[in-house]
């Protein structure tokens, strides 16, 4: 046997302050990572930075823009975070953000200008959902009654709401896109009885909807008893059998609100900021940040809000870069290695590193079975 | 359908499945050790930009591609250290991959005072028998009219064909990627046999990637690749984890993509189709196919790695 430097031994609990610093030190190592790769391209990274927390946190505007960017992470990350825990590996947050935003435009353009906002605005609510609980069914029905792979087939059908949309906008003459609009195809605008109301610059109640969305989904998994089945179930489905759960119907049933989340998000986000079935106002890769969020959070509903926030300072403080040369992508690479630390930081937190005594107990074989 | 037209739809399906036999057997490779990597699209997207920057510096176009293997592979060395030193969730890390990738690639195109960005490449692979050859019928265009790495694409598919079931370190690996215990037991280094073959498959992903910088796309763009990564996630399976069957599923999937243009040549009705529903169907394929294949017990039967996707911890043999 090979002298080992180290002996791996899983932790029972990790304390509060490590899972609190594992994820704080995700970020500042993503941070040094992005320093290297500014340097080498002959840029300080405390300028970088300097202007990314200003952009983000330095006014009460870029903060309600932060805020704007985040409402729709807090919705894909509860998305990713409620199907990770289940280790349904639900990765078309991207497609069902994008078929809740068809859905919630739809309802408010057929819904039209006469309709009541107290009608108009439920309505734009719950069909986003709607629209990606039916995307999110499109794999959820394969995976559950004939044990198809979900990664490949929510994968794909990201690809697939993108192209809709597209045709939608561009290859059709569809209710989505605009008439009055010739000059180059664009969405046709929400009315204003369907557009959330803002109330802080351009801040609308979307945040406190999306905020009570992540409430109520930790209230479900943590404190009813079908969270509490569906918990089983993620911890160990032959356990859950046993327990009399009905597995088939807890995984439909958590797929199915994984899409309706991150449809939620889809939805807000169209009849919020952005108030038209525009593709290339969607088409933003929140569904993918999302997972991040998720991760980040490490799967827990309520850190989801905070992590959220942070991601979408991230995400508003992009454009502002370019005005000191710096390119806008170095936010998507600041959250990908942000999310490779935090995928390895589990490691620490699920296993603890210890130098081997000299004494006979230093066996990893009876240390591991201990 | 004219004759023409079909010979030019295969030649085009081809040269855009060339790329996806890189990054499919570069995956078949990492699965068939019991990894599962979601990086391809980034690793594909690395390759692509740095195979274009070490072209546009040096005029080599060799050098171009050592360059984006070498970058890929060190890409999928980091998910290497998570999925099996760390052993943390394959699915996540290969995610982070392919976010930090591409993320990565567009800072780099688009980073310094000289961006790389619009700027077309110092060298392209050209058609290697340009000439007498492509003028025989058919055969000419569809065999001679290639450049070299169409070539090479068929070549390391058979080698890597030929090494996974002709020889013995092949066989090491398909063990290793069955039941690594066992394999352990009869004295193979199963942490060593994991990193090197994601390596590998990391470096064949970073040549599909620079395929498309070098020769399908030869002018540097933010997303030159598409979603060819993750086309070749799918392609693995179709594939059966067998490299010969990613050259036909890979061409398949090429003739799919360009069936969009291959209907608007050939007029009325047919180019009344929109392109964005077009657009749709190389995805709607690969769903089809999934749940045709991968349903029930079915995955096992093809030849899925019994340990794909799962953590070996040797101290618990």
């Amino acid at each position: 046997m090979t002298t080992r430097r180290f002996i791996v031994e899983p932790r029972g609990l990790a304390s509060p302050q490590l899972k609190l610093f594992v994820p704080v030190a995700s970020v500042l190592a993503a941070m040094a990572v992005g320093a290297v790769f500014l340097l080498v391209t002959g840029v300080n990274p405390l300028t970088v930075y300097a202007q990314m927390y200003d952009a983000a946190f330095g006014s009460a505007r870029g903060f309600s823009e932060t805020l704007i960017s985040a409402t729709p992470l807090i919705l894909t990350g509860v998305a990713a975070a409620i199907a990770f825990k289940m280790l349904v590996w639900n990765i078309g947050g991207e497609g069902q953000f994008l078929m809740g935003a068809v859905f919630a435009a739809g309802i408010a353009i057929w819904l039209g200008d006469g309709a009541p906002a107290a009608l108009a605005l439920p309505a734009v609510v719950l069909a986003g959902g709607l629209g990606g609980a039916v995307w999110a069914a499109v794999a959820a029905v394969p995976r559950v009654y004939l044990g198809t792979n979900e990664i490949i087939t929510t994968l794909m059908l990201n690809f697939i709401a993108l192209n809709f949309v597209n045709f939608l906008i561009f290859g059709s003459n569809s209710p989505w896109r605009d008439p009055a609009v010739t000059t180059f195809p664009s969405g046709r605008p929400i009315p204003d009885a369907a557009r959330m109301p803002d109330f802080f610059n351009r801040l609308d109640i979307g945040i406190f909807i999306a905020i009570g969305m992540a409430v109520a989904a930790w209230y479900l998994m943590e404190k009813t008893s079908w969270g509490f089945a569906v918990r089983i179930v993620g911890d160990s489905s032959s356990t859950a059998r046993y327990a009399g759960v009905g597995v088939a119907q807890k995984i439909l049933g958590v797929f199915l609100l994984s899409g309706a989340a991150a449809g939620f998000a889809g939805g807000l986000f169209v009849s919020g900021p952005v108030g038209a079935l525009d593709p290339r106002s969607l088409d933003l890769g929140l569904g993918f940040t999302g997972i991040i969020v998720a991760a980040l959070a490490r799967l827990n509903l309520i850190a989801v809000i905070p992590v959220a926030i942070l991601m979408g300072a991230l995400n508003n403080s992009g454009p502002s870069l370019q005005a000191i040369g710096v390119p806008t992508a170095t936010v998507t690479m600041l959250q990908g290695a942000i999310l490779i630390f935090a995928v390895a930081g589990e490691f620490f937190i699920r296993n603890r590193l210890r130098r081997p005594e000299r004494s006979s107990s230093s066996n990893p074989e009876e240390v591991v079975a201990a | 359908m004219n004759e023409s037209l079909l010979i030019l739809t295969a030649v085009a399906a081809i040269s855009l499945g060339t790329p996806l036999i890189f990054a499919t057997v570069g995956e078949i490779i990492t699965e068939r050790a019991g990894i599962l990597n979601l990086g391809v699209q980034g690793m594909m997207l690395v390759g692509a930009v740095s195979g274009f920057w070490a072209t546009f510096v040096s005029g080599s176009l060799i050098l171009g591609v050592v360059v984006a293997m070498v970058a890929a592979a060190g890409l999928a060395a980091v998910h290497a250290f998570t999925s099996i030193t760390l052993r943390v969730s394959q699915i996540v890390s290969g995610l982070a991959l392919t976010l930090f990738g591409t993320g990565l690639a567009s800072f780099l195109g688009r980073a310094g005072s000289e961006p790389l960005v619009g700027s077309p490449s110092r060298k392209v692979f050209v058609p290697l028998l340009d000439g007498a050859m492509t003028e025989i019928p058919v055969v000419g265009p569809l065999l001679f009219g290639h450049d070299a790495l169409v070539y090479l694409a068929v070549i390391v598919a058979g080698v890597a064909s030929y090494y996974l079931f002709h020889t013995h370190l092949g066989l090491s690996l398909r063990a290793v990627g069955e039941d690594p215990a066992s394999a352990e037991s009869a004295g193979v280094n199963v942490t060593w046999v994991r990193y090197a073959h994601v390596m590998v498959g990391g470096a064949l992903a970073g040549l599909g990637g620079a395929y498309f910088s070098l020769a399908l796309v030869p002018t540097w763009q933010d997303d030159p690749i598409g979603a060819a990564g993750w086309i070749a996630i799918a392609l693995v399976i179709l594939a059966s984890w067998r490299p010969w069957r990613a050259v036909f599923a890979a061409y398949l999937f090429g003739a799919a993509e360009r069936f969009q243009f291959t209907l608007q040549t050939l007029g009325e009705p047919w180019s009344n189709v929109p392109s964005t529903l077009l657009a749709m169907l190389p995805f709607v394929l690969a769903i089809v196919a999934m749940i045709v294949l991968t349903s029930g017990k079915r995955a096992r039967f093809l030849g899925a790695p019994a340990a794909l996707g799962i953590p070996y911890f040797r101290e618990q043999r």
